[in-house]
Parts: C-alpha cells; sequence; structure tokens
C-alpha cells in the first residue's frame, strides 16, 4: 500500500514537473480562450444585452475548443519518449495510468483555466449572481472534458495522417455535456436536477474513460 | 449460424443467395412503392404527405438497426476475438450513414409542410443528427492510420463508445416533450396506426432491410476481398 501511494506520488511529481515546464503551453491555451473571446465581440458588437444573453453560450463553447488545443500534449509526448512503457513496467496498469493522466490533466490544465474565468464573465458583462452557477458547471463540465480528452487523444496515439479528428470526437461527445451545464445557469429552480444530470454524465464518462483508452493505449503501445 | 462469423462460410453461402435476395428486394420495393403512393389512403390532416413516413420511418429504423449490429460485432470482435467482426464494421458504417441521410432528408421534407420548418433543435431530430456525425467520424477513422490492425481496433472502440447514443435516440421522444411524436408502433402495445398505412409500411420496411442486407453483403465481400489481396 505504501509502496502504492508512494508510486502515486512520484507519477504526480513527475506530471507537474513536465506541466510546470511545458506551462507556456497552457498559457497559450488560454491566451486563445481570451482572442476568441474578444473575436466574438467584435463580430456581434459590444452591446450588454447581447453578451449577457449569449455570453455564457460562448465561453462554453470557446472552452470546449481551446480545451481540444491540448488533445496533442495529452499522451503523445509520453507515448514518444517511452515513458509510458517505462510506466507500464513499473507496475501501473494502463487503466490506473487513464485515470491518472485524467485527474492531472484536469488539475494542471483545466484549474488555470478555471481560475481565469470570472475575467471572461466580465468581459461578456454576465451578471454577477450567475457566476457562482458558472464556477460549479464549469467545474463538473471540465472534468467531463478531461475523461473525453483522454479517450479521444489515446485513440489517435499511432495517427499520423488525420489527427484533427480527436477534436471532432470530443466535440461530438460533449454536445449532451453543453445542452446540460448551459441549461444549468439560466435557470434557478430546475437546478438541482440539472445538476444531478450533468453529475451523472460525469460518472458515466469517467467509469467509460479508463476501459476505452486504456483498451486504446495497450494497442498503441503493442503496435508501435 | 457460423456463416455469422466465418469469412469463408459467408463467401460461400451469400454466393448462394445473393441473386434471390436482390430479385426479393426489388419486387418488395415495387410492391411497396406501389402500395405507398396508390392503395394507401391520405392522411385526415396530413393528406399525401404522409407517404414521406413510408421512407422515413424504415430507413430511421434501419439506421439504428446497422449501428446496433456494428455495437454488437464490436463487442464480438473486440472481447471474443472475431476479425469478421472488423470487416462487418468497416463494410456497414457507410450504408448507416447513408440510411440515417435519408432519414434527415425526408424527415426535413415532411416537416416544412407540416410543422412549418425544415429543421427544429429537438432531442429526437439533434440525436439523430449526431448518429449521422457519428456514423462519419467511423468512415474517416477508416482512412486516418496507417496499421490496418490498429485501426479497425480503434473504429470497434469508437463505436461501443458513441452506442450511448442509441438509447438516447430511441427513448428521446419518451424522455423529452419533443416536437417529434412518439412511436407509434411497439411490440408492448398494439400498434397505433391503421391497417391500410401499417400494410405499406411493413412492406417498405422489409424491402429496406432487405436492400440494407444486400448492400451489406456485397461490402462485406468486396472487403473480404481487399484483405484477402492484402495479406
Amino acid at each position: 500500500m505504501i509502496n502504492f501511494l508512494k508510486k502515486l506520488i512520484y507519477f504526480f511529481y513527475r506530471e507537474y514537473k513536465l506541466y510546470l515546464s511545458g506551462f507556456h503551453s497552457v498559457l497559450t491555451m488560454i491566451t486563445f480562450f481570451f482572442v476568441a473571446i474578444f473575436t466574438f465581440i467584435f463580430s456581434i458588437g459590444p452591446k450588454d444585452e447581447i453578451l449577457s444573453l449569449l455570453g455564457v453560450g460562448i465561453m462554453w463553447t470557446l472552452f470546449l475548443l481551446s480545451s481540444t488545443l491540448s488533445l496533442r500534449k495529452y499522451y503523445q509526448e509520453d507515448f514518444e519518449n517511452g515513458n509510458l512503457v517505462l510506466l507500464h513496467l513499473r507496475g501501473f496498469s494502463y487503466e490506473l495510468i487513464c485515470i491518472l493522466k485524467t485527474i492531472s490533466h484536469f488539475i494542471f490544465v483545466q484549474i488555470p483555466f478555471l481560475i481565469f474565468l470570472p475575467i471572461a464573465c466580465i468581459l461578456l458583462s454576465i451578471s454577477i449572481d450567475k457566476v457562482y452557477y458558472i464556477i460549479i458547471s464549469f467545474f463538473l463540465g471540465s472534468i467531463i472534458l478531461s475523461c473525453l480528452g483522454s479517450i479521444s487523444s489515446s485513440m489517435n496515439l499511432l495517427n499520423n495522417r488525420n489527427y484533427l479528428i480527436g477534436s471532432v470526437i470530443v466535440i461530438v461527445f460533449s454536445i449532451p455535456v453543453i445542452i446540460f451545464s448551459v441549461g444549468l445557469i439560466g435557470q434557478y429552480d430546475n437546478f438541482n436536477s440539472l445538476i444531478n444530470i450533468l453529475f451523472g454524465i460525469l460518472l458515466i464518462t469517467f467509469a467509460i474513460n479508463p476501459w476505452a483508452s486504456g483498451a486504446c493505449l495497450k494497442l498503441a503501445i503493442e503496435n508501435n | 449460424m457460423k456463416f455469422l462469423v466465418n469469412p469463408n462460410r459467408f463467401n460461400s453461402l451469400t454466393d448462394l443467395i445473393l441473386k434471390p435476395l436482390m430479385l426479393l428486394s426489388i419486387s418488395l420495393m415495387v410492391i411497396g412503392l406501389i402500395f405507398a403512393f396508390f392503395l394507401s389512403p391520405d392522411d385526415y390532416q396530413q393528406g399525401s404527405t404522409v407517404r414521406i413516413m413510408y421512407i422515413h420511418v424504415p430507413s430511421a429504423w434501419l439506421a439504428l438497426m446497422t449501428y446496433f449490429i456494428m455495437s454488437l460485432y464490436s463487442i464480438a470482435a473486440l472481447a471474443f476475438r472475431i476479425p469478421f467482426g472488423f470487416i462487418v464494421n468497416t463494410a456497414v458504417a457507410p450504408i448507416g450513414a447513408i440510411f440515417t441521410l435519408i432519414c434527415i432528408i425526408t424527415g426535413s421534407l415532411w416537416g416544412k409542410p407540416m410543422w412549418g420548418t425544415w429543421w427544429v433543435w429537438d432531442a429526437r431530430l439533434t440525436s439523430v443528427a449526431i448518429l449521422f456525425i457519428i456514423y462519419l467520424i467511423i468512415i474517416l477513422i477508416n482512412f486516418s492510420f496507417e496499421n490496418r490492425l490498429v485501426r479497425e481496433k480503434i473504429v470497434a472502440i469508437f463505436v461501443l463508445v458513441g452506442s450511448v447514443n442509441l438509447p438516447i435516440i430511441k427513448f428521446s421522444v419518451d424522455w423529452w416533450n419533443t416536437l417529434h411524436q412518439t412511436a407509434s408502433i411497439s411490440k408492448l402495445s398494439s400498434p397505433n396506426i391503421d391497417t391500410a398505412m401499417l400494410t405499406p409500411l411493413i412492406i417498405m420496411t422489409l424491402a429496406f432491410i432487405f436492400i440494407g442486407i444486400l448492400i451489406a453483403i456485397l461490402r462485406i465481400k468486396t472487403e473480404i476481398y481487399i484483405r484477402k489481396q492484402s495479406t
């Protein structure tokens, strides 16, 4: 047990080092997010009523798009320099690697995003009482996006021809997430039922994720 | 039932039944179209547009059925190591995509005079559109990888993950309050539709099923042939 915990600590320490050295890519994603919000505001005009009406939807869409930018970083580097094989030889099963990778992706990529969200809310002139709901829905939704990203990026490890398909896969499967989490923000009476549905989606994806991406990782490592 | 999993048996059996199946499907299609256009009555509300249903409903059923078969074969291929499942997955995906496209197009042709709009974002329509996109992604994955062994397993995994969508499509009309009507025909209750309209619907469904099986057989045979050439 202690051995296992040591391994976990080692794993997260390594991930922390990796993401810290590559933090500029996370910053690039956040910059993309804000620049895209700017272009949206310029294209639909800076009227407060329209912005506060469309704001949540715009934020969710851009959040999704910018989280697909980081897909390539998910497993690809570790796969190419052989660290995944080493981790597996050290006693991590493929499924465990997927769960840990998902958690570390959530902590080191999505959490910085969540910190910057209130600024985006100010830019889109969303009223301050909505921010609480926005944070909750983005918190749950970003975990789901991490799981989906794990699935699609592990599917495309050996894909040299058409890597864009990974982003399409994430976007397709995140449609229910977007529907329920944007619906959650407008409605205060239905809040409990909608958040239950979102939580259900989270549990389903969290259950499917290690199985599907573990199988894909195994496939990629065996056929490399 | 070995022909369902063994390529050689599949080939020898389908060589026998290909021509009868072709005749059967063509004749059923002709009879069904005659029934649908001339022998079935107009609806008292929808008028003549109800005849679109005789194409719309079978193609929707077949779109779901194709995906269901694909997911069954994916389970068989991944869990029981039956490579024939990969062949079926590769061969059948475009057929499902075409049926979904027929379903969407006929549905919007019907929707313009009846609902007054080509498209609404209700749950049934959206989930079928997602099904179409999933079919497209499956086809695209088939073009993406260089290594065939990897590609077909990835497709199978993707099919299984995407099968989450199937119950959503089926029950969307019951779970949400949609503009699309609920199912008129189900096993548990007597059909909610008159016999004069049920007959062409059933004939057209059979015709669509046989045509689907026919194209699937041709595509699977081609796929088997390609794989035999490449190995």
